[in-house]
């Protein structure tokens, strides 16, 4: 049995300590957002938010995270942050078959939330755990800086 | 720009966003079962036995005895079976299928079925297969005398490996009987391809199966054929177990046994006399792996673009697609075509230095042009943009300046520039869009004054949802919010073909585009109407015949140059891509962020297909580079910000001037690339990927 | 099924270490891959005695279950420390992996590990019994085979304070983030007076455990820089080109040797040598 803050709420898992807490989101929670590329930590379909930073669920243990906090893009797309991303992303077409677009908008919120202003090669390093196949990163790379510029004191 | 193509935030932008689109992993059933396949351990080999652990109450086997109707995937030929028979031919062969309740207890039974073999003699390399799957060929002039009276013939030998689409959702489909039909609903490119296969295998009547395209996060060809084998597995475990069954593929499984990109071995023979090229005689070897699936067409497109952009009066080539017992290879975007236009344009690079020229400037001098004619005796019927792209490539570039200046470097670091001229032929090769797919679209205006769209096509990232509708709302002159577009449902929308060959946009959309022009003409306020339409050839086309590869093999073509530009550390061997330019003539976008994005995102395909991405089989015939770490595709900081122009060239028979787009920026990046790599080593290179090993050889080799 | 444990304190971790057979859990970026469904797990990722980075007058002492993020950010850890751990993998793994885990994986591909090797760092292992503090070369028995007893955890690793200045660092990758080593190399090199008094090397990737030579880098002890690029500089090489025989693997040995003897030339010539 796991406690932990889930998008702003207390759970309780009933899973085994060592299950990937992916699985445990998915399969438990039904948290679908969090998408699985690769259970092996080399393509960040699965990243969520736990405690502020980033990470890669399927890297993570279940039992590591007792009363830990984590954000899925189902609890971060309520926020004003997400609002600012989502019309950044829209403006330049950043989204393709949208796979990695979770983890890649957390990932987003991640680079701003440590530095509200950064450069192209710091947005290109903070996703660089996050493999896209569709956009060759153009528009992604651009619509973090185009969120970074509009979204001016929310991060 | 043309009004069309002012961006717009896309139909599927809101869903993907916020991570409530649901894709097919995301869909539990009540009552659903879990599948996972048992793949052949061996290349090649007889079955001799499968020893089974007893199964729970609810779990189920699923084999080759199951299969109700013809045990058979249909594809272009139906020799893929749906799960082995008696032997099975390559590392990967669907030997049979566990399905239960729950996928830990699948995976533990998998893992205690013991299949017994009685191993054979595998065949690994092309070079060495004995059976040709596919040969065509096709000349024109006289090669024969081209050779016999040159001056001097250049002979030389390009190889590309495998590439993998590495779509970040790997293949799944879930599979459901309700009232004695099937319904199969997952990640595919092609509704109607499924659909066909499904009957077949089922023994169903059409109407008695139902396909449904989920949410699909990536496809790039990969999601072409393959879904129909999957599919066909899935709906017969459905149907033996007679509850839902999903199956979803691991990473590596979807990697080492998923259909990729065909390996090839091209040999050109050139004639040359009088300092003119005269002919070029061409061979082009495809490995197809163990079955067939769409290799005919495939080399078919390959073959066609041998001779690249180039006005060749004599030309002759062979191509064989051969057997041998490796993972059936398939389409990847670009289709053949990345192959020989790799090679005709390292070819090109390297008779220019035999004559003394820049590669640029040989090439310049062959370009087609308009009214030429193509290597099938057809015509370029419309204008061809090269000469205004090479120029803008070179004012973005300084190509011309750079490729003087990189020649005879010394020092640790060396530079290098590329440039490659290629085309992509747009639609399906031939006459396969009259004689084959007869494509079929509707729209339905609904009593509340909306519209939607009925079409197969499916929406797999590029951006068709939404171009789509912009066609039938402009042309209809209503909001687009009026529009409306569901994934495809075979219940529901008409076969307007597959999601292919970079034609839904031109051939699909021109249709709807049709079908709204008479809608409005016919518009009834408050009625339902539908309007229906049906593909016509444009009557400029000169006939296509397959047996003989005579005539337009495609009504238009898109074209674009690329330049490359490369760092290479003579320590480590490593390569830093400097930049990356493409001009692009896709004809008019539909939406200039989506064709953007489409540009970025398949010019950084080509370039990990020239650089990095790499797959190789073993001794017995098993894919290495089976998963993410070992087949690496670029992360974001492996490319600077890739510079893409799209230049303005209507097409008069495509929807508001569109052509074919999608596949186009992936062929020409390799030539590109390892063009640059020559600029910098000084020397000819003859294979793709070019890695940071094959660099280390060239400069142990001793780099003047 | 095996239990996992939460211990609030490396005093109740070493306690359930001496009685159950866990596997110590830091970052789990290792270990999750393998997602062993038998593992228990001992949950070390929040404990505070693990997670200070500190220094005395000997060491900086960096402790084990230190995230990689966290050494990058941390202003005591020195700079080819950083150098190293700012190259692995992407953001998101950085924030789970540890130091501790990267060495206790017992990869030669160990990003970290190699600069641990090269500058001789000690690592403090320790149990109920009480700890020991041994060289982080008398830690690798061989390929993920270390002298880590099954009641002890890696609770430190001590990093020389000298000579850490002056360094060179290079991993060489398939591509720039999300790459596992194909060659990495890390080599000190500290200068006094205008003499070389002490060189460190070390190579990853390329053998069974981590190349480190002090009796070959002992060869440029007390040289001038001259005396070192006239007379030794060869000679320190040819020794190296017999010692580095690298292990058959994905990328070949004949690419990964030249690429070591490259850096390490490279290294000598970019202090003048």
């Amino acid at each position: 049995m796991v406690k932990f803050r889930l998008n702003g709420q207390e759970v309780v898992s009933q899973a085994q300590a060592n299950q990937r807490l992916l699985d445990v989101l998915r399969q438990e929670f039904r948290i679908t957002g969090v998408k699985c590329g690769c259970k092996e930590g080399e393509c960040g379909a699965c990243s969520v938010i736990l405690d502020g930073q980033l990470v890669n669920s399927c890297l993570v243990a279940l039992g590591s995270i007792e009363g830990s906090t984590v954000t899925t893009i189902e609890g971060y797309r309520e926020t004003e942050r997400f609002a600012a991303l989502d019309k950044a992303y829209a403006s330049v077409s950043a989204v393709q078959c949208g796979f990695c677009i979770p983890g890649m908008i957390l990932a987003s919120e991640c680079i701003l939330a440590k530095n509200p202003n950064p450069t192209e090669a710091e947005i290109r390093a903070g996703i660089s755990g996050n493999l896209c196949r569709c956009t060759g990163y153009n528009a992604i790379v651009q619509a973090i800086s185009i969120a970074a510029e509009e979204g001016k004191g929310l991060w | 720009m043309e009004a069309i193509s002012k961006p717009v935030k896309k139909k599927d932008h809101d869903a993907k966003m916020s991570g409530r689109a649901l894709y097919v992993d995301d869909h539990v059933l009540d009552d659903m079962l879990w599948g996972r396949l048992l793949h052949s351990a061996k290349a090649k080999a007889r079955i001799t036995s499968i020893l089974l652990p007893q199964l729970p109450e609810g779990y189920y086997v699923v084999d080759k005895n199951d299969v109700p109707g013809i045990n058979q995937v249909h594809i272009v030929q139906d020799d893929t079976p749906v799960f082995v028979e008696d032997t099975v031919e390559y590392v990967g062969d669907p030997i049979l299928m566990v399905v239960g309740p729950e996928l830990k207890q699948v995976e533990r039974i998998l893992k205690e079925i013991v299949v017994v073999y009685e191993e054979l003699v595998p065949v690994l390399d092309m070079l060495k297969s004995d059976t040709v799957f596919f040969k065509y060929n096709y000349a024109k002039g006289d090669m024969e005398k081209a050779l016999q009276e040159a001056d001097r013939v250049f002979i030389e030998t390009f190889q590309t490996g495998y590439q993998e689409q590495a779509y970040l959702e790997t293949q799944g489909m879930l599979a459901y009987p309700h009232d004695g039909r099937m319904t199969v609903r997952g990640s595919l490119q092609c509704p109607y391809y499924v659909h066909g296969a499904v009957a077949k295998a089922l023994g169903y009547e059409e109407k008695d199966v139902q396909v449904i395209q989920d949410v699909t996060g990536g496809g790039f060809g990969g999601k072409e054929a393959f879904p129909s084998i999957l599919a066909c597995q899935t709906a017969v475990a459905a149907k033996k177990a007679n509850k839902p069954v999903k199956v979803i593929f691991e990473r590596r499984e979807d990697m080492e046994f998923t259909s990729k990109r065909h390996p090839s071995i091209c040999t050109y023979k050139v004639a040359v006399k009088d300092g003119e090229i005269t002919g070029m005689d061409i061979d082009v070897l495809f490995n197809s792996g163990a079955y067939t699936t769409l290799s005919p067409v495939v080399l078919q497109r390959g073959l066609i673009c041998a001779n690249g952009v180039y006005r060749l009066d004599n030309l002759r080539v062979v191509g064989r697609a051969v057997k041998t017992n490796t993972v059936p290879c398939g389409a990847y975007r670009g289709f053949g075509a990345p192959q020989t236009f790799f090679a005709v344009e390292m070819m090109m690079d390297h008779l220019a230095k035999e004559m003394g020229l820049d590669s640029l400037e040989l090439k310049q001098k062959y370009m087609v042009k308009q009214g030429d004619a193509t290597s099938t005796g057809g015509k370029y019927h419309f204008h061809v943009p090269l000469p205004e792209m090479i120029e803008q490539i070179d004012e973005l570039t300084n190509y011309r300046e750079k490729r003087r200046q990189y020649r005879n470097q010394t020092g640790r670091y060396r530079k290098g520039i590329g440039m490659s001229l290629f085309f992509h032929g747009c639609g399906f090769t031939g006459s396969g869009e009259r004689d084959i797919i007869k494509a079929v679209v509707r729209i339905r205006k609904n009593p509340d004054e909306t519209v939607e769209i009925l079409a197969s096509n499916s929406d797999i990232g590029q951006g068709l949802k939404t171009t789509f509708s912009k066609i039938v709302a402009d042309t209809l002159g209503i909001s687009l919010d009026r529009v409306l577009i569901e994934n495809p449902d075979t219940d529901r929308v008409p076969d307007s073909g597959p999601t292919v060959a970079s034609r839904s946009l031109m051939t699909v959309g021109g249709l709807l585009r049709r079908a709204a022009e008479r809608l409005k003409d016919e518009w009834k306020a408050g009625e339902e109407q539908v309007i229906e339409e049906h593909f016509v050839e444009p009557d400029f086309v000169i006939p296509f015949s397959i047996t003989e590869f005579k005539g337009d093999a495609y009504p238009t073509y898109s074209w674009s140059v690329n330049a490359i530009e490369v760092e290479v550390d003579t320590l480590t061997a490593t390569t830093k891509i400097l930049g990356a330019w493409g001009t692009f003539d896709v004809g008019v976008p539909v939406d200039l962020n989506i064709i953007l994005g489409q540009m970025q995102g398949g010019f950084l395909q080509g370039i990990g297909y020239a650089s990095m991405e790499e797959m190789n089989c073993n001794e017995q015939g098993m894919i290495r580079n089976n998963s993410l770490s070992d087949y690496i595709i670029p992360t974001a900081l492996d490319v600077p910000n890739l510079v893409t122009k799209i230049i303005n060239n209507p097409y008069t028979h495509g929807p508001y001037g569109a052509k074919g787009a999608g596949e186009l920026p992936l062929v020409g990046a390799a030539p590109a690339y390892v063009e640059a790599m020559e600029n910098a080593l000084g020397v000819n290179l003859n294979k793709a990927p070019f890695t940071p090993e094959d660099t280390m050889r060239v400069l142990q080799g001793g780099l003047k | 099924m095996v239990k996992s444990y939460h211990p609030v304190s490396l005093q109740e971790a070493l306690a359930i270490r001496a009685r159950e057979a866990v596997t110590p859990y830091a970052g789990g970026t290792d270990l999750m891959i393998k997602g062993d469904e038998k593992a228990g797990y001992l949950f070390l990722n929040n404990l505070s005695e693990l997670k200070k980075i500190t220094e005395d007058g000997e060491y900086i002492r960096i402790g084990a279950a230190c995230t990689f993020t966290a050494i990058q950010e941390s202003e005591l850890a020195p700079a080819i420390l950083k150098a190293a751990v700012s190259q692995i993998a992407a953001p998101a793994i950085r924030n789970l992996g540890t130091v501790g885990g990267n060495i206790c994986n017992g990869s030669p591909k160990a990003d970290s590990a190699l600069v641990f090797w090269a500058t001789d760092s000690k690592l403090r292992l320790v149990s109920s019994r009480g700890e020991r503090v041994i060289p982080i070369s008398e830690f690798y028995l061989g390929r993920n085979k270390t002298s880590l007893q099954a009641d002890e955890l890696l609770a430190e690793i001590l990093m020389p304070k000298i000579g850490l200045n002056n360094y060179y660092y290079k991993k060489v990758g398939a591509r720039n983030a999300l790459a596992i080593s194909r060659v990495s190399f890390a080599g000190i090199l500290e200068i006094e007076g205008g003499r070389i008094v002490n060189c460190q090397t070390a190579f990853g990737a390329i053998s069974e455990v981590v190349i480190r030579r002090p009796d070959l880098d002992a060869m440029l002890s007390g040289k001038t820089i001259e005396e070192a690029k006239k007379a030794v500089k060869e000679e320190y090489l040819r020794a190296y080109d017999q010692a580095i025989l690298p292990i058959r693997g994905r990328i070949s040995a004949e690419y990964r040797k030249v690429v070591c003897m490259n850096l390490l030339r490279d290294f000598l010539e970019s202090n003048g040598i």
